[in-house]
């Protein structure tokens, strides 16, 4: 296969997005208000945002949370794209490189319970929200503001930021579900922290009516949401369910109005195998396609042989039949990822424009045997492979898959799997001594992906990676301001990264979301906002 | 003299207790994996590994991490759940109503499948209900139970686009419809007991129709009825208690499986749960719970039988 058809491929995986189904229509329909809508979810561990990174409880607290800005959401807002909007914020401004001040809205309320009883949000509000968000131990999300120095409130409904240097996407870490989820400090006066479902008292439009352990969520209308009339639905009923067949049937039945699995999507797998069947039971549901933002790499210790040789490097790539990998892991259908993936449509450089480095992404073990002789291993060496399965079985299936094509070029990486924690614990944060094998966190704005995994010293960088050209391009990206240069310096970095190969991208899957067709204006997404994307939504039913 | 059994048991079972307390202990920190690592990389409870280990009092020896377990436990405190932050005990009566439903309700279908189905079977030897109560049996044994649940949950919503699992009723809210949800997974669960009780009642029926003292009853012309349930189900039904004795641990375990294909929030799916998070305390106060259990049912069950047959004494 020549990269002409990788490009193709990529381009399809990101085409498709807007090939499928279109997303319901809107235009010319009169909201209606009420309904239940239900769908399935995963019990969260606590309710504390700032104690936890899982998705379990960040995508219930999105119901019932808001934060200073939000993605905008709903059936024109293409999925992989991200475009900012106030939440509690109704204006902002940059007065100069490292100040944004914010102008909240007023009257917002918190929800009427206790201890907060709707009292209304202050200026003083966010700032306590950023400040314990910055300084409460283990919050796993505080390097999301690390560029912070200071949060003022000059007056009640003003917000001062004050950065400790220019950090152009200072805007996108706001807005991202993952970050400040602002909270009343009276509930942390009378709880000591956020975790009980008691203390989940928020500004957002529903409220957390029940919580059922291990059985699920109800959340119920915010009456006093501060955006007029919204939210549209009167209920959301979420229903924990661990069990794959009983999800199968619940849907099939009719009582999901979401798909299933994260983020609001059915798993390919299953998908083929009920897809007929649901265009009988259910042929109103809508679907839509877009890459997933979740990448596996295989990294390495470029800092020491063998890996420090770009020979090795390039015949590591080479080595990996990606094709193969769409066709047994993903069912055929994915999408080729440059080092920022083609989820991110908007930052991921396009494989026509990747330019020199595109030739190492296509399967050539021939070339890829003749690089490591080169690079004075003829018989090739062995490695050791870290390892994880985070529980999935497509993870597992894909790392034999590059196991296999590895040892077929003479790379014999030995499979060191270890249990999830110790793996987050070493591995993931780069301590291992040869290479590794896993997923990235499906992050929804490229400097995550690249300043993270490339600038020397930082966590993520698990390839040790200390080159100063690209730590040179990753600060200038995140000092430009004007999206075109900044867009332009991001492919530039890509082409750049391509050429070296610090990490072996892998193919992303294609996420199929499904939602009930009498489900109206709504959009899907990645990310863990489901609050937010069906803020605006009704039930026509 | 039964009261005087049922001591002496008592007594031998505080040693059988300590070692199985031994067991659940040590058992859950054989399993790879480190609560600690795994709290700091889902939670990020604290940065400091150490720190945390100290906090949850993992830092120090396992033989002084028991003996204050088993202390606290003797006093009914099962200790703190790592993961909820709760009591283990509190956590544990909250859930545990709603395994004892699945499992009291699993060992009634067994019974009331396997001992009917047994005589029947039974007087009938060789005849078409037979084979048909002998092939069933076999199939009952053979089946998965989480495979069965799985055609069960997934079928008829194919089918009719109907969902035999609905939403988890708590009793409080709708009594009927709490043990209604239960009535599926139970029959399930008794499916594979009841196959391996039938066939030992019928086995155990057959052996003693052949009995003289039930041929003596046929030839004086007792009525069919008579002759095989009093005669001969009560007589045969002995070794039929002491295999529910051990199909009771079976469902008991098996309710690992259904509650969690079911989604039903109960004990069992609660250690599911703690063995995937590493929640030590939790494991151990559950398995500490269901290993008295079956001490007790194995006395009751020796208990039983001074009842069901008074030839024997203790």
């Amino acid at each position: 296969m020549d990269i002409r058809r990788r490009e193709l491929l990529a381009l399809s995986g990101m085409a498709l997005a807007s090939a499928t189904l279109a997303p319901s229509t809107t235009w010319g329909q009169t909201p209606k208000r009420g309904g239940t809508l239900s769908l399935r979810t995963w019990d969260p561990p606590h309710f504390d945002p700032f104690q936890t990174i899982s998705y379990k409880t960040h995508i219930a607290l999105s119901f019932t949370h808001s934060r200073l800005l939000r993605h905008r959401a709903g059936p024109g807002v293409v999925p992989g794209t991200f475009p900012i909007e106030g939440d509690l914020a109704e204006a902002w401004s940059q007065p100069n490189d490292t100040t944004y001040v914010f102008k909240l809205r007023r009257g917002v309320r918190w929800h009427n319970k206790p201890p907060v009883n709707g009292r209304e949000v202050t200026a003083e509000d966010v700032v306590f929200s950023v400040n314990y968000f910055m300084t409460v131990k283990g919050n796993a999300n505080a390097y999301m503001l690390r560029s912070l120095d200071k949060v003022e409130a000059p007056d009640r409904y003003t917000v001062k930021f004050t950065l400790k240097e220019p950090f152009v996407w200072f805007l996108d870490m706001l807005s991202n579900p993952h970050a400040v989820a602002i909270v009343a400090r009276e509930v942390l006066d009378k709880f000591g922290d956020y975790k009980k479902p008691e203390a989940v008292v928020g500004t957002g439009p529903w409220m957390l009516e029940t919580y059922r352990p291990n059985v699920g969520l109800t959340f119920v209308r915010n009456p006093n949401y501060f955006v007029a009339g919204l939210p549209y639905i009167d209920r959301i009923e979420t229903t924990v369910d661990e069990d794959n067949a009983s999800r199968i049937a619940a849907f099939l039945s009719g009582k999901y109005d979401l798909g299933w699995e994260f983020p609001a999507t059915i798993n390919r797998t299953d998908w083929v195998q009920i897809k007929d069947t649901l265009k009988q039971k259910r042929p109103r549901l809508q679907t839509l396609e877009f890459p997933a933002p979740v990448m596996s790499h295989v990294s390495m210790r470029t800092d020491q042989k063998p890996f420090s040789d770009i020979r090795v490097r390039y015949a590591m790539s080479l080595a990996i039949d990606r094709q193969a990998i769409i066709d047994s892991v993903f069912e055929g259908v994915g999408a080729m990822n440059p080092p920022v993936p083609a989820a991110l449509r908007e930052w991921s450089v396009p494989f026509d424009k990747l330019g020199e480095g595109a030739k190492y992404y296509a399967h050539d073990p021939a070339e890829a045997k003749r690089l490591l002789a080169a690079a004075g291993y003829p018989g090739g060496f062995p490695a050791s492979m870290c390892f994880t399965t985070y529980g999935s079985t497509v993870l597992v299936d894909s790392m034999q898959l590059v196991q296999k094509d590895l040892k077929a070029v003479g790379i014999d990486a030995k499979i060191d799997q270890k249990e999830y924690g110790a793996y987050i614990a070493t591995c993931f944060y780069g301590k291992f001594d040869s290479i590794t094998y896993g997923p990235q966190t499906g992050f929804l704005e490229p400097d995550n992906f690249l300043f993270g995994q490339y600038y020397p010293g930082e966590l993520k960088n698990q390839s040790h990676i200390n080159d100063p050209v690209v730590a040179d391009m990753l600060v200038r990206q995140r000092r430009t301001a004007d999206l075109a240069k900044r867009r332009e310096i991001i492919f530039e970095i890509q082409r750049y990264l391509a050429k070296q190969q610090y990490y072996v991208q892998m193919p992303s899957g294609v996420y199929i979301a499904v939602w009930e067709g009498a489900l109206k204006n709504y959009g899907p997404n990645m990310g863990y906002d489901y609050g937010g994307r069906l803020m605006a939504a009704w039930l026509d039913r | 003299m039964l009261r005087r059994y049922v001591a002496k048991r008592l007594l031998i079972a505080i040693p059988s207790l300590l070692i199985a307390s031994l067991i659940v202990f040590t058992l859950p920190r054989l399993i790879p994996g480190d609560a600690v690592q795994l709290m700091l990389a889902e939670k990020a409870y604290a940065k400091d590994v150490a720190e945390l280990r100290a906090k949850l009092g993992l830092d120090r020896p396992l033989y002084v991490q028991y003996v204050e377990w088993a202390g606290r436990a003797l006093r009914g405190d099962l200790g703190e759940s790592l993961w909820t932050r709760r009591p283990v005990l509190d956590e544990i009566a909250q859930r545990l109503p709603v395994t004892l439903t699945l499992a009291s309700l699993a060992l009634a279908f067994a019974l009331l499948i396997a001992i009917p189905v047994g005589v029947i079977s039974a007087a009938r030897q060789d005849s078409l209900a037979d084979f048909v109560a002998r092939s069933a049996a076999i199939l009952g044994l053979s089946v998965p139970g989480f495979w069965l649940a799985t055609l069960l949950i997934v079928l008829p919503a194919i089918w009719w686009g109907w969902r035999p699992v609905g939403d988890f009723v708590e009793f409080s809210r709708d009594p009927l419809g709490y043990v209604r949800q239960i009535v599926l997974p139970a029959a399930v669960l008794g499916i594979a007991a009841s196959a391996a009780l039938m066939r030992l009642t019928r086995g155990m029926l057959l052996e003693v129709l052949r009995q003289d003292y039930v041929r003596t009853a046929w030839a004086k012309g007792l009525a069919e009825r008579g002759i095989v349930l009093k005669h001969g189900l009560r007589n045969a039904i002995i070794p039929v208690v002491t295999l529910l004795g051990t199909q009771l641990p079976q469902i008991i375990g098996g309710t690992v499986v259904i509650e969690t294909v079911f989604g039903l929030p109960g004990m069992s799916r609660f250690l599911f749960d703690a063995i995937n998070q590493r929640d030590y305390p939790v494991i151990q106060g559950v398995n500490l719970l269901v290993v008295s259990t079956v001490v007790l049912i194995n006395l009751a069950v020796d208990a039983l039988y001074a009842v069901l047959d008074p030839r024997i004494r203790y």
